[in-house]
């Protein structure tokens, strides 16, 4: 066998990959000031890469991406959660355990006064029902806050952060802040005038973890823990 | 962020891979939009192990990102160029972890090679771009090709394939040397 032979079988079995150990190194090395074995190799790649068509597509977690972009410095291009098409997927079938739970809860529970007009059941990522976020129709000048019940105690808060409530307005858009929430059972939140007026629009809910005080940028900055679709109920 | 469905178009990805080398940032979170799915399945094949594949491909696109105004100059088909950065990071990878429970990696693959389809070449038939290859492979005797998709797309190493095959290893070598010479021939013929 000749050398240019002997040259182009170590760069087959390179590109297959069984070329392993010590000698995959030295001839990596070789390859860098080589520019005929380059082109060996890459006429071997081209030859070789329709078999890549038998390795199933897996998409990779978003922790990923989190990370490559780190190290790239492109914080504007992250993907925040509620940008995420699995976000919103997620929130439709959790939707099914949460249904049962508001009929479990609309039979519980005298109907408050006025009549509430919609519920949203909000999840755990588990699809447990954690808590229960509704409301009365909000007439122009009517001034009803959104009653906010927990079916189950929340987790720990870290030191320094904050429960924040979020309207979800539909898939793919920005969250609007309702306000912050403590841990009792049963609370008040009382909406701006502008909000009150588009919560009829609400397409969900969801409660991230803040910084204390509440998110310093307007749009949710900490982990979604829970999140629930609206459904009207009269 | 999801693949997408339809075929990565190549005109699509180089002019990605271009304004990424110009320091686009958001067009390379496209390009990764649109092959992490694809590379992502090729570390696990080869690595089969979910938190080795993660750390392959998250190396593997940072190099992307750093040499992405090289690419051009390599003349590749842009999947190919990132696939080949994905593999051999992969096997290099293989080469440090020398992990104890290789083994049971192995069985596990061997009973994944059992799930798969009849033939996973009839699969690859329905490509287009892979006909020739596959034309090219029918042409080997069964082990011979057996040997080639095992070490190729699931990185078997030779002392593996000799396992896999039960046969001794200067056989399976012979096997793959024989086999890539006929490779070559069959489509250099084919004009590739």
């Amino acid at each position: 066998m000749n050398r240019v032979q002997l040259r182009d079988e170590i760069a087959a079995e390179y590109v297959l990959g069984t070329l392993r150990g010590r000698a995959r190194l030295r001839f990596r090395r070789l390859l860098d000031r080589d520019g005929e074995l380059r082109r060996c190799v890459a006429e071997w790649e081209a030859r070789l890469a329709p078999l890549d068509e038998l390795a199933q597509p897996v998409e990779p977690p978003a922790r990923v991406w989190r990370a490559i972009a780190s190290r790239i410095g492109a914080a504007p291009a992250r993907i925040r959660w509620w940008q995420g098409l699995s976000f919103w997927r997620s929130l439709a079938v959790a939707s099914t355990a949460a249904s049962l739970a508001l009929g479990l809860y609309l039979l519980a529970v005298p109907r408050p006064e006025p009549a509430v007009d919609t519920v949203a059941i909000l999840s755990d990522e588990g699809s447990r029902p954690v808590m229960v976020v509704s409301w009365p129709p909000q007439e122009a000048g009517g001034d009803y806050p959104l009653r906010v019940r927990m079916l189950e105690p929340l987790p720990r808060l870290p030191a320094r952060a904050s429960w924040q409530l979020w309207m979800l307005p539909g898939p793919g858009a920005a969250p609007i802040p309702l306000g912050l929430l403590g841990a009792h059972r049963a609370q008040l939140v009382r909406l701006e005038p502008e909000i009150a007026a588009t919560i009829g629009r609400a397409w969900g809910m969801a409660l991230s973890v803040e910084p204390e005080g509440g998110s310093p940028t307007g749009a949710p900055t900490g982990p979604m823990i829970l999140k629930g679709r609206c459904v009207k109920v009269s | 962020m999801g693949s997408i469905d339809a075929p990565l178009q190549p005109e699509a990805l180089s002019a990605l891979l271009a304004r990424s080398g110009g320091g686009d940032r958001r067009a390379f979170a496209e390009l990764y939009r649109m092959t992490s799915a694809k590379l992502f399945g090729v570390a696990l094949r080869i690595l089969r192990r979910r938190d080795w594949a993660e750390e392959i491909l998250q190396e593997s696109y940072l190099n992307v990102w750093n040499h992405a105004s090289d690419y051009a100059a390599s003349r590749s088909a842009p999947m190919t160029w990132m696939t080949s950065i994905v593999r051999n990071r992969s096997l290099d990878w293989l080469r440090r972890a020398r992990c104890e429970d290789a083994r049971e990696d192995y069985e596990l693959l061997a009973g994944n090679l059992r799930d798969e389809a009849p033939d996973p070449l009839e699969r690859l038939a329905q490509s287009a771009t892979a006909s020739a290859l596959v034309r090219c492979l029918e042409r080997l005797d069964e082990h011979q090709r057996q040997c080639i998709v095992l070490a190729f797309v699931h990185g078997l190493s030779h002392p593996e394939l000799a396992q896999q095959m039960n046969q001794p290893l200067g056989t399976v070598k012979t096997w793959i040397r024989r086999a890539l010479a006929r490779l070559r021939t069959c489509l250099q013929g084919a004009g590739l």
